[in-house]
């Protein structure tokens, strides 16, 4: 009798003791590659993160799939950026059906206007970064409560590598002297990091990859690359980057190489990771504006 | 400001807008006289067709080789000679007319295009990247835009008969010439060359428009063939060099001034112009003695 | 002599249903022909045949040493473009392809035979005008003067005198009668049964099939006319494959 009794209770404990969290890894949709890169870095292995716009999307003006609509279906958690840059999600989420949680990832960055509306690339300053970080990881523990600590661990472990990239940018900034700190890129895509490091970005196109620059546009351009004789012209990985050329060629200015703003390449490519583009970015710019 | 400030100045001063009155001049040559054809033989729709048409060509040639734009032109090429040549066999062979045969072409060439993109999983926009804009002119694409308008003026010259003829009365010259078909059929080509090039280097609404348009306009002021591809030429200069003006002293973006400019002479046109004019119908001159 | 056309068990026709129906007989060269029948008889269809757009369902057409440029051939109006942009002078001058093929200009004397056409079918004076602007009168008279420059051994013309004048009809039959005796051969598709009598030696009665085939006195008598309207115009859409004997036409 009491062996049965203790086979029982230990078979009790035995299921008792069954890790809870067996069951599935949650879905995650995130809006484009760099959201998707932060939720992986905080949810490890106990997500599955899919990037609606891939690698090399173009998140501006991208065309969702009814692939997309189902993937959201299926998700838990939806994380997008806001701010305006994902205009073509809201019908997206409405036709999905979706009863995902939507976490607006920048939720808690003080915006930069352009022009009359906001710019939504929030995520090139890092510090806005880790807001971003911040509240992917409250609305993962708020998703799955029992990986709550295992979220804030990594969530602290990514952090602080977030804290040493922006030690890092600062440092290479300071190796750039302060008459060259102005460059051109496409479009304008480097708002905040151009606030929260000191350096002037102009561009012919507005915030986003759609518009088309007017002459006026482009001659003002060249004539303010003259007159201050601004170093180096960037070319982007999801533009086409003849205009940026001509430029470079009409004014002098150098070509410094690609900048990432709002996409990250795949794995085989230069950018696979968000701490790879910003340390890509600013070693572009520190080679080319540092002589 | 003096005229010479408005009109001169932008382009003694600044390369990139010479450079954008280069091509102007290089597509209205070869653009517009196409375009008269276009719209006498009732395609002047074709345009727009044949920029989703080819995207199954640019989307191999982006999976082959990555943004490439050489690649993703030649890909392009390909695909619309084979929407375009299939839709004008058709259209010759069986019963259906050149408009639903093409309609129905680029659409399955555009469905095709869409499925090897998603294939791929990459969600690029390829158009986007694709298309070109006129204020970036770089020496190779200006080459490729002049090689295209010389070859179309010389390919032109020698179809125009059989094209002509083809277009009025297309039974005596099946009556009396096989010249007939490969006339059509290179005609097309001419069309898928220009219409992609000009996509490439400056997107579809300038390709387009300076083709469609400036025979629009040309209807209104000539009765012949040889005036009405004149005027299409003339029109579409204007247009350009106005348009890109325009786009210098206000903020319009370049293309959509140039098509602008180009929209307004064709209302100016229907208005006033001489052959089937509103106010002409409206206000007939009086009738001649004899 | 050899006959300039022979068409042996010819069957012409859209979709496998036969418009022209085992048609077998010759045209001699020279020969003035007018072939006449019921709406929907084959004529047209006939035309086409003998000028190489549509290809015959079965039996040949042998055309004795004449290639295409050979035949002039006058389509009915209804298939021009006449909202084109084109003068006149040079939709007539279109005319002169035999000479001019793709390249050659027109040249002086090219300019000087359209100007001696239009004045034989009187249309002096019309030679800026578009071709949208003509009458139907103007219009056939235009076509007849391309058909002149064509200077053809061969030809056809199908109902040119469908709703035009009778002094444009006078005109032009003159201009059939000149070329006659000049050793042309002209085949002529007419619906005034007068006028076939009045002027043309041979005439090939057709109903699908041929009705009579002949000199035209024979041809056009009230039995064979009563045969031919008796055709039935529609297809039938239930009608079984042909068997592919020869026919024996009551030709002459």
């Amino acid at each position: 009798m009491r062996s049965l009794r203790a086979a029982l209770a230990a078979l009790t404990m035995m299921l008792g003791a069954t890790p809870q969290h067996a069951e599935a890894r949650i879905n995650v949709v995130a809006s484009f590659s760099i959201l998707a890169d932060f939720v992986k870095n905080v949810g490890g292995d106990r997500v599955n993160v899919t990037s609606l716009v891939g690698p090399n999307g173009d998140v501006h003006v991208y065309a969702p799939s009814p692939q997309d609509a189902k993937t959201i279906a299926d998700a838990r958690l939806v994380v997008i950026n806001g701010l305006g840059l994902e205009g073509w999600l809201p019908r997206l989420l409405q036709s999905s059906g979706s009863k995902a949680t939507v976490v607006t990832a920048s939720t808690g960055v003080s915006p930069l206007k352009l022009g009359s509306e906001a710019d939504p690339h929030a995520w090139q300053s890092v510090v806005n970064a880790k807001i971003y970080v911040t509240n992917i990881r409250d609305a993962l523990v708020q998703a799955d409560a029992l990986d709550g600590d295992y979220f804030r661990r990594n969530a602290d472990r990514y952090l602080a590598e977030l804290d040493a990239l922006d030690r890092e940018v600062r440092n290479e900034m300071e190796k750039i002297p302060p008459a060259r700190r102005e460059v051109i890129s496409t479009h304008d895509a480097f708002g905040y990091f151009a606030k929260d490091y000191g350096i002037a970005f102009i561009a012919p196109l507005g915030v986003s990859t759609e518009t088309e620059p007017s002459a006026r546009d482009i001659a003002t351009l060249i004539v303010q690359v003259k007159k201050d004789e601004i170093p180096a012209v960037f070319l982007e990985n999801i533009t086409d980057d003849r205009l940026m050329r001509r430029i470079s060629e009409e004014t002098g200015a150098q070509v410094g190489g690609t900048l990432y703003s709002d996409s990250l390449t795949d794995e085989k490519g230069p950018v696979p990771t968000y701490i790879a583009m910003v340390r890509h970015n600013i070693k572009a710019l520190a080679s080319a504006l540092g002589r | 400001m003096s005229i010479y400030d408005v009109l001169a100045a932008p382009f003694i001063e600044f390369e990139f807008m010479r450079r954008a009155l280069a091509a102007i001049i290089a597509l209205s040559l070869a653009g517009a006289p196409i375009g008269v054809f276009l719209m006498l033989r009732r395609m002047s729709l074709v345009g727009d067709a044949m920029a989703h048409a080819i995207l199954p060509g640019a989307a191999i040639g982006f999976l082959l080789s990555g943004l490439n734009l050489f690649a993703m032109t030649t890909g392009g090429l390909i695909a619309g000679f084979a929407v375009a040549i299939l839709a004008g066999l058709v259209s010759r062979t069986t019963g259906l007319k050149e408009d639903a045969s093409l309609a129905t072409f680029y659409l399955a060439s555009l469905a095709l295009g869409v499925s090897i993109v998603s294939l791929r999983g990459s969600n690029i926009d390829l158009l986007h990247v694709l298309f070109g804009n006129i204020l970036a002119m770089d020496d190779q694409t200006l080459l490729v835009i002049a090689a295209n308008a010389t070859v179309t003026l010389i390919v032109l010259a020698m179809i125009y008969r059989p094209l002509v003829i083809e277009s009025v009365d297309p039974l005596f010259l099946r009556s009396v010439s096989r010249a007939g078909a490969p006339a059509h059929l290179i005609f097309l080509a001419l069309v898928v060359i220009n219409l992609v090039n000009g996509f490439q280097a400056l997107g579809t609404l300038l390709a387009v428009g300076l083709m469609i348009l400036p025979a629009g306009i040309a209807r209104f002021w000539s009765r012949d063939i040889s005036g009405l591809i004149c005027i299409a030429v003339l029109s579409a200069l204007i247009s350009g060099y106005a348009g890109l003006v325009l786009s210098f002293q206000t903020r319009l973006p370049s293309g959509p001034a140039i098509i602008l400019v180009a929209a307004g002479l064709y209302m100016a046109s229907v208005l006033f112009g001489n052959v089937g004019g509103l106010v002409r119908q409206l206000f007939p001159r009086r009738h001649l003695e004899a | 002599m050899r006959p300039q056309l022979a068409l042996r068990d010819v069957t012409l026709g859209y979709d496998r249903h036969p418009a022209v129906h085992h048609l077998s007989g010759e045209v001699a060269s020279g020969a003035l022909l007018a072939v006449v029948g019921p709406n929907g008889a084959g004529k047209s269809t006939l035309f086409r045949g003998l000028v190489g757009i549509v290809k015959p369902l079965s039996g040949t057409i042998a055309l004795s040493n004449l290639d295409a440029r050979d035949i002039a051939y006058l389509p009915q109006i209804a298939e021009i473009d006449r909202s084109f942009p084109i003068s006149v002078f040079d939709f007539v001058g279109t005319g002169l392809w035999r000479a001019t093929g793709i390249f050659r200009g027109i040249g002086g004397k090219g300019r000087e035979r359209i100007a001696r056409a239009l004045a034989a079918v009187g249309l002096t004076g019309f030679e800026n005008r578009g071709i949208g602007t003509l009458s139907g009168g103007q219009m056939q008279r235009m076509l007849f003067a391309r058909v002149l420059l064509q200077d053809a051994p061969l030809i056809v013309l199908d109902e040119p005198f469908n709703a035009i004048d009778a002094r444009t009809v006078g005109d032009l039959l003159a201009l059939c009668k000149q070329w006659h005796g000049e050793g042309r051969t002209v085949i002529a598709a007419l619906h005034d049964m007068d006028l076939v009598r009045a002027n043309f030696p041979e005439t090939l009665l057709l109903a699908r099939e041929p009705v009579a085939w002949g000199a035209t006195a024979d041809v056009l008598t009230a039995e064979n006319l009563a045969e031919a309207r008796r055709m039935c115009e529609a297809f039938d859409d239930s009608a079984a494959a042909c068997a592919d004997a020869v026919r024996q036409s009551r030709a002459a």
